[in-house]
């Protein structure tokens, strides 16, 4: 976006912002509005913690199994660091529009020249970093913990981390691309939500599933993300692998392809909202 | 497509001849016919969520009026006149079903995100504010989403709160503040990146009687000021009074009266006197006396001693005194007034004739 000038060449009132004042905007106002309630931040963290300590206990009592590469904390670690992560970047922006429909200040933020197509990454930016906060905070909580990581894969788990969580954005975009018009619940991400949480194999390896189930879980990007990064950073994944390339190119070309779906489908919603006069309502 | 101006020579990077605004001594806000009809929810939408309009609802319809620098209009009519629709329209909320919308020669529909870097926009509604936040950031946040840089909003920031008289408020959090501090700060915001128009819906809704004075004249000045243009809506008929301006009446969607306040009085007004007298028996003779003689007259007693009369056009104050001949002795006290602008109003909103509604 650049300023346009007038014929004399002198600025003209109506510079539009730039992508980093834009994004500089949205994260200065998250992170005040975050550290407005500390002990809801601080909450937030304990709560996604508690978990890996209460698997550390679970695998005290089911001891080492095969199917989970020996060691229970480890597998459970990574499945639910990857979750969190990616459940993060999925809700980010249908929770930043359902919490502006709520407060009524959505139109505040329409009716600032930014171009729509720009919202929902402006929007996601906060909570995004937010879970990813969280990720690293599991992860470092199950090393503690004694989980066995291979620190040398760190560069790998990363990538399919990111991977992973452009893939949940483009999720979310869509499912943003709903809430548009439904103004509160969001069934993309509720129905996905509860697919993954079965299928992703999170907390118990995909193969303990039925044969039709295993088959479904090849379809979305949560299985990838996860058992791609155990099995890049853990001396023993389990039963179920993917490799690290299988991972890069699934949820790569997934990112590819829902991603721009997902924000031109947005933008869709936007004007449709906009032409119906739904925009105020809630 | 009409060209159209934006004072200053503005002239786009783009040479878009559809979104291009050119120069000349154009409108700064140029609405041109403009008709807005929301259509029920398409039944695939059903399922999602529900809504109350079962048949298409004309929420405004031939809508057209031109505003330019160091203009007011105010924006008058009761609830559904489609006040706040003909504002969503301007800022790019939502589209026109047909006609066009300009500011500073932009298409609000076609090119509404430079449209809304020209437009200072003050919702009705204080939750528009980011609540948590302090009144500086809130004007930083705007500056920054507006494409200012940080020099020009350091600078403004004090300027634009002392503006508003919220300068010793800079660092308090919105929800910290009263009402009256709220429409400041949105008004603050509303002027902070210097837009040439103001579009304020309801800007004292909230706010006291004494403060919203206070606000109004403050936004008489910045408008004159800066030569801005300005459309205002209130429901606060005391307010549209004392702002002097153009008005603008809309009644179910339709502009009824397009011009200044003098004017509406010099066509709709009609000589009013009201009596005061010793006791009520009195004055309910009075009444009847007058009534009786002049049906086309309005005649009602407004307090229990106080008759006042609306006279139809040709009778005189000697007339109606001729007929109180009887009750004269009781009249304590006998004075001209001016009808109230509600009364006006109300006569446009209810269609009555020149010889109705009181």
């Amino acid at each position: 976006m650049t300023a346009t000038q007038t014929r004399s060449g002198a600025r003209e009132a109506t510079t539009l912002p730039s992508t980093r004042t834009t994004i500089a905007a949205f994260w200065r106002m998250d992170f005040i509005e975050e550290i407005s309630y500390p002990l809801s931040f601080a909450l937030t963290l304990l709560r996604t913690a508690v978990p890996i300590v209460m698997f550390f206990f679970i695998g005290r009592v089911v001891g080492r199994q095969a199917s989970v590469g020996g060691d229970y904390l480890t597998f459970t670690t990574i499945g639910l660091a990857i979750t969190a992560l990616m459940t993060g970047g999925m809700s980010a922006l249908g929770g930043g529009l359902s919490r502006a429909f709520q407060r009524g200040n959505l139109e505040t933020l329409l009716v600032e020249p930014v171009p729509w197509t720009f919202l929902p990454i402006a929007m996601n930016l906060w909570k995004t970093f937010l879970a990813v906060v969280n990720f690293t905070v599991l992860i470092l909580l199950g090393a503690v913990l004694g989980a066995n990581f291979i620190p040398s894969a760190t560069p790998q788990l990363l990538i399919i981390a990111f991977l992973g969580l452009t893939s949940a954005m483009a999720i979310g975009v869509l499912s943003a691309a709903v809430l548009m018009l439904t103004l509160k619940s969001q069934p993309v991400l509720v129905v996905y939500t509860l697919v993954a949480s079965i299928i992703g194999g999170s907390v118990f390896p995909v193969t303990v599933l039925p044969g039709w189930l295993q088959s479904l879980s090849y379809l979305i990007p949560h299985t990838y993300a996860i058992n791609g990064a155990r099995t890049v950073f853990t001396e023993d994944p389990g039963a179920f692998t993917i490799s690290f390339t299988e991972a890069v190119l699934a949820l790569g070309g997934f990112t590819i392809v829902v991603l721009p779906l997902g924000i031109w489908l947005f933008r869709r919603s936007l004007e449709f909202a906009r032409r119906m006069g739904l925009l105020s309502g809630y | 497509m009409p060209q159209s101006t934006a004072p200053g020579g503005v002239a786009p990077a783009t040479a878009n001849r559809e979104m291009e605004p050119v120069t000349g001594a154009q409108p700064y806000i140029s609405v041109n016919n403009i008709q807005k009809t929301y259509f029920p929810s398409p039944p695939w939408m059903k399922a999602l969520v529900r809504t109350n309009i079962k048949e298409p609802v004309v929420a405004i319809e031939n809508v057209s009026f031109e505003a330019g620098p160091g203009e007011i209009i105010a924006i008058v009519g009761p609830n559904g006149a489609g006040k706040t629709t003909t504002f969503r329209i301007l800022v790019g909320l939502t589209t026109p079903t047909s006609g066009e919308a300009r500011i500073m020669g932009l298409d609000s529909t076609l090119d509404s995100t430079r449209v809304r870097s020209t437009v200072g926009w003050m919702p009705g509604d204080d939750r528009s504010l980011l609540m948590r936040l302090s009144c500086k950031e809130n004007l930083l946040f705007h500056g920054r989403m507006q494409g200012m840089d940080s020099k020009q909003m350091k600078q403004r920031v004090p300027e634009v709160l002392e503006q508003v008289g919220l300068g010793h408020a800079a660092n308090k959090t919105i929800f910290a503040l009263s009402a009256g501090m709220r429409a400041r700060i949105q008004l603050a915001r509303a002027i902070f990146h210097s837009p040439k128009v103001l579009i304020l819906d309801e800007p004292t809704g909230a706010v006291d009687p004494v403060a919203s004075h206070g606000l109004l004249n403050l936004i008489i000045d910045i408008v004159k000021e800066n030569q801005l243009a300005a459309l205002i809506s209130s429901h606060r008929l005391e307010e549209i009074e004392a702002l002097h301006s153009r008005v603008l009446l809309l009644d179910r969607g339709k502009v009824r009266y397009d011009g200044d306040l003098d004017s509406l009085r010099e066509i709709l007004d009609r000589p009013c006197i009201e009596f005061d007298f010793a006791n009520p028996e009195r004055a309910l003779h009075a009444r009847t006396l007058v009534e009786t003689q002049f049906p086309k007259s309005t005649v009602s007693v407004v307090e229990e001693t106080t008759v006042r009369c609306i006279l139809s056009s040709g009778r005189t104050a000697g007339d109606v005194l001729t007929q109180l001949t009887p009750v004269l002795a009781d009249v304590e006290h006998l004075r001209e007034v001016q009808r109230p602008l509600r009364d006006l109003l109300a006569e446009i909103y209810l269609g009555a004739d020149t010889e109705g509604a009181a």
